[in-house]
């Protein structure tokens, strides 16, 4: 079997009941889909399977053998982030960060398709799927629909942080 | 032990490979499958996956509408099917795991250990839908709710055929909870041809069933001799019988020319 | 001043964003080993046998542990704070909730471990269950701990009292009585990333931890007294959390794979299922709130009673340090001159509960705002005009001794009430968190006794 992931192709030696999830975690070592229910209820395993949204723990691996898929990893760099990503970041459409990635492709693949603005009851109904527990969704629909128009900030501008390190200075317990 | 894996590349292959279906689990979506396999529930020896039979797919053939088995319930959410299919598909988990699922697997999905399946069951039922399976005995094709009713477990669906003029009117209700991934508490789906009504209920058990009782009234009470409902995760059953003659009535009153 | 206020960067943004953070399922150790856990099928059941030997002879298999190979099986979780310990990390005599782990196997693969597991010999003697805590002080209730159906260390009593003022004296002075009973479910915690943990022993014998854990030095300390090891051989790696929500307070999986990681010798993994973590991860507690109010019919407060009783689970964990929140907690914002608060943790056997988001607090502020509504209808008042009335005040009391030094009931409830356009008579709206005097004294309480004697009341 082979696979093209985010444009790099590659002999799959996982047996063919594997999921795709597993296939790209443990044989490629693409961790942006993320082994949250194993079961499709959750959403963060979602991957672009030649275009289309798919829950890649659902998926056997011999089911999309030849296909071309794409992660989060795919979708932009740190220095060039995609507009959803970047309304995501800028949104604050992210808080653990454990379901962003299906979120994110839900949400590429959905503008995707419309080619064009996308509004709020779309959005509902794309990511009717996914599980955030921690943001309450607000955010999430409002940067996906911010991507959706352009109303993302120049996304070279954007403020960014050293990784790992907050700029924050605290003083006192944050308690 | 790793299961044998057999991809046949057509429907002939894919019949021959089957046979009497004895030691095989079919892998259609995988929507189902896929989390008992992860979960250990389910070793299976052999393995028949159907991605590549070219099962997939909806014509038109004279005045039929022929959807393969393979054929994603994505495909029926704005293909070219009856009303009352579509607008059971659209409710069908969420818009990903609709791209994977597929009509077979829905109506030869087995009840789950926490809720009934099978959610088109009756708008399929309601359009007086046949089932072309093979298996042991060769191929045969039967009335949907025939094939519900008898026994599955040595059939590997191929095709579903829908009459063009399947509904002159139609009306469908349904209750579920307000989560993506909850099965039909009750569905009810109607179909009126030639002056003659066709009434199904999904997600009150088992299996999707015809309401021959309701047809022959028209009162939306007598859908109680028709079904038994069960007690499951979603909903009690007492709760189903409570709203299941509401919804019937529902989709009397909702009958509209498709 | 900087932050507040200012759109600040988040410093993980760019990595949630584009798939680059590293949550611990995606650490990346060579040669790592799959762990999996023998559970209890049963609520509860005494351990007949336990024989590991024919699983530990199977293909893939590297370690196995149970009870015997741990040093110290027997830890609390906050035996720090005094609380002792009554919860084994791997069930040795009984089990008593369904899930309760009793081995667990490092193998190869998750299948290998998965099946190594299920060739372990065990047998079960099972016991009557107890699942409600309103019967768990019945004479006739199954004895499901050893320290009895509830915990008992609270100082000299069994349970978490509150005594202020003249409780007996409120009740009879009050012109109505009002009664409510509040009984907030269980609830999981539901993280998108399920427990997870790796652990890498290093070659200078020290191991380190990559751990999904919310409290990083706890389950440092919970882990070395497990191993009787000083704090210095363990390195913890965490911070980076797929959602917590109090569930991760626990140390679920690290002290385990520690354990294991030593006596295979190899880094080991262990990743909950999403079935593990909803059947056997701990859960937000149930709990049983009964509230009885004594009040003036013009809407003083004179007194509470409470009875609350708090679903431990199976073992204490945290449940002692939750209701002692609770019982602070259960005046809500209001002063309340007379207090009789008598809190239970009761044991059952469910999976033992923990925090979330509010340990102990949630359930009884939604029992108390809920209460107050009940008390405004009963006296024909308005529930707005109600919450004033009784707010804490500079200088008032509460329930547990604390002198209030600035409140803010009153200015946090005008806010609220402006902002849903409630429009409140001109004395309430030029209420202050002053100090009590003038024509919003308790005048009732006034005359009975006097000032200094209730803010000075009895604990």
């Amino acid at each position: 079997m082979r696979l093209t992931v985010n444009g790099i192709e590659s002999e799959i030696s996982s047996p063919p009941l594997t999921p795709l999830l597993h296939v790209l975690r443990d044989e490629l070592d693409v961790t942006s889909p993320k082994a949250g229910c194993q079961q499709g209820g959750c959403g963060t395993c979602t991957v672009l399977v030649d275009g289309e949204p798919r829950r890649s723990c659902l998926t056997p691996v011999a089911a999309v053998d030849g296909a071309s898929i794409t992660t989060l990893e795919g979708v932009g760099e740190p220095e060039r982030l995609s507009p959803v990503q970047a309304a995501f970041y800028e949104k604050y459409a992210a808080q653990c960060g454990f379901c962003t990635p299906g979120m994110i492709m839900a949400a590429t693949a959905l503008i995707d398709r419309k080619g064009g603005p996308v509004e709020r009851d779309e959005v509902l109904e794309a990511l009717g799927g996914h599980y955030c527990r921690c943001t309450g969704y607000v955010k999430i629909v409002d940067a996906v629909m911010a991507a959706s128009r352009g109303e993302v900030g120049d996304v070279q501008d954007l403020p960014v942080s050293e990784a790992g390190e907050p700029s924050v200075e605290v003083h006192g317990s944050p308690a | 032990m790793a299961p044998q894996v057999l991809i046949p590349q057509s429907a002939d292959e894919a019949a021959t490979l089957y046979g009497d279906g004895e030691g095989i689990t079919v892998f259609a979506g995988g929507t189902i499958l896929m989390p008992e396999l992860a979960s250990g529930r389910i070793r299976p020896e052999r393995a028949l996956l159907l991605h590549a039979s070219g099962l997939s797919g909806i014509r038109s053939d004279g005045g039929v509408i022929r959807i393969g088995a393979m054929t994603p319930v994505a495909a029926l959410v704005d293909g070219p099917v009856p009303w009352l299919l579509s607008i059971y598909a659209t409710h069908v988990a969420d818009y990903e795991v609709r791209q994977s699922a597929t009509i077979g697997g829905n109506i030869c999905a087995p009840p789950g250990r926490e809720s009934q399946r099978g959610d088109l069951g009756a708008a399929l039922i309601a359009l007086g839908a046949r089932v072309r399976s093979a298996g042991k005995g060769g191929e045969r094709t039967e009335a949907v709710e025939d094939f519900l009713s008898g026994d599955r477990s040595g059939r590997l669906v191929l095709e579903i055929e829908i009459d063009v003029d399947a509904a002159r009117k139609s009306g469908a209700s349904g209750k579920r909870r307000k989560h993506a991934h909850s099965y039909a508490i009750a569905n009810v789906a109607i179909a009126e041809r030639d002056g003659e009504l066709r009434v199904a209920v999904a997600g009150v058990g088992p299996t999707a069933v015809r309401c021959r009782s309701v047809e022959a009234s028209r009162d939306p009470q007598d859908v109680l001799e028709d079904v038994d409902p069960v007690d499951d995760a979603v909903a009690t059953a007492e709760y189903r019988r409570q709203i299941l003659p509401l919804l019937v009535r529902e989709a009397l009153d909702r009958l509209e020319t498709e | 001043m900087k932050a507040v206020g200012a759109r600040l960067p988040r410093y993980d943004g760019v990595g949630h964003v584009t798939g680059r953070t590293r949550f611990v399922d995606d650490v990346r150790v060579g040669k790592t080993l799959w762990v999996k856990a023998l559970r209890s099928p049963h609520h509860h059941a005494a351990i007949t046998r336990l024989d590991v030997s024919k699983a530990a002879a199977m293909p893939g298999v590297h370690a196995i542990v149970t009870h015997e190979d741990i040093p110290r099986n027997v830890y609390g979780h906050l035996e720090a704070l005094g609380v002792p310990g009554d919860e084994p990390l791997l069930a040795a005599e009984d089990v008593r909730y369904l899930g309760q782990p009793i081995a667990a196997v490092a193998a190869e693969s998750e299948a290998a471990a998965q099946a190594a597991v299920e060739a372990i010999e065990v047998s079960y003697e099972e016991k009557p269950a107890l699942f409600d805590i309103r019967k768990a002080l019945d004479p006739d209730a199954p004895q499901i701990h050893h320290w009895g159906n509830v915990y008992p260390h609270y100082g000299s009593y069994n349970h978490r009292r509150v005594r202020k003022g003249n409780i007996d004296w409120a009740f009879e002075k009050a012109d109505v009585i009002v009664e409510g009973v509040y009984r907030p479910q269980a609830i999981e915690q539901l993280p998108l990333e399920t427990q997870v943990c790796t652990v890498v022993p290093e070659p200078d014998g020290r191991l380190t931890v990559y751990s999904c854990t919310q409290a990083m030095y706890f389950s440092m300390g919970v882990v070395a007294a497990h191993l009787q090891w000083p704090l210095n051989r363990l390195k913890f790696v965490g911070g980076t959390v797929g959602g917590g929500f109090g569930g991760k307070v626990d140390t679920a999986t690290d002290t385990i794979c520690c354990l294991l990681a030593l006596k295979a010798r190899r880094p080991v993994k262990w990743r909950w299922t999403r079935e593990e973590e909803m059947l056997c991860s701990s859960t937000r507690a149930p709990w049983h709130i009964e509230l009885a109010d004594a009040v003036t019919s013009d809407g003083w407060i004179l007194g509470r009673r409470t009875l609350t009783i708090h679903d431990a689970g199976a073992y204490a964990r945290f449940s002692p340090y939750g209701l002692t929140k609770h019982a602070f907690h259960h005046s809500g914002a209001y002063t309340i001159p007379n207090l009789r608060f008598d809190g239970f943790v009761a044991f059952t056997n469910r999976v033992p509960t923990t925090a979330m988001r509010g340990f102990g607090v949630t359930s009884v502020s939604f029992a108390v705002e809920t209460h107050l509504n009940r008390v405004a209808e009963a006296i024909g008042m308005d529930p707005w005009e109600l919450r004033l009335k009784n707010a804490n005040r500079v200088g008032d009391t509460t329930g547990n001794g604390v002198t209030l030094k600035d409140p803010s009931t009153v200015p946090v409830t005008l806010a609220a009430a402006e902002r849903v356009g409630i429009e409140l008579p001109a004395e309430y709206r030029a209420m202050t968190s002053d100090p009590r005097g003038g024509d919003l004294l308790p005048e009732h309480l006034a005359a009975q006794q006097n000032l200094s004697e209730l803010n000075g009341g009895g604990h």
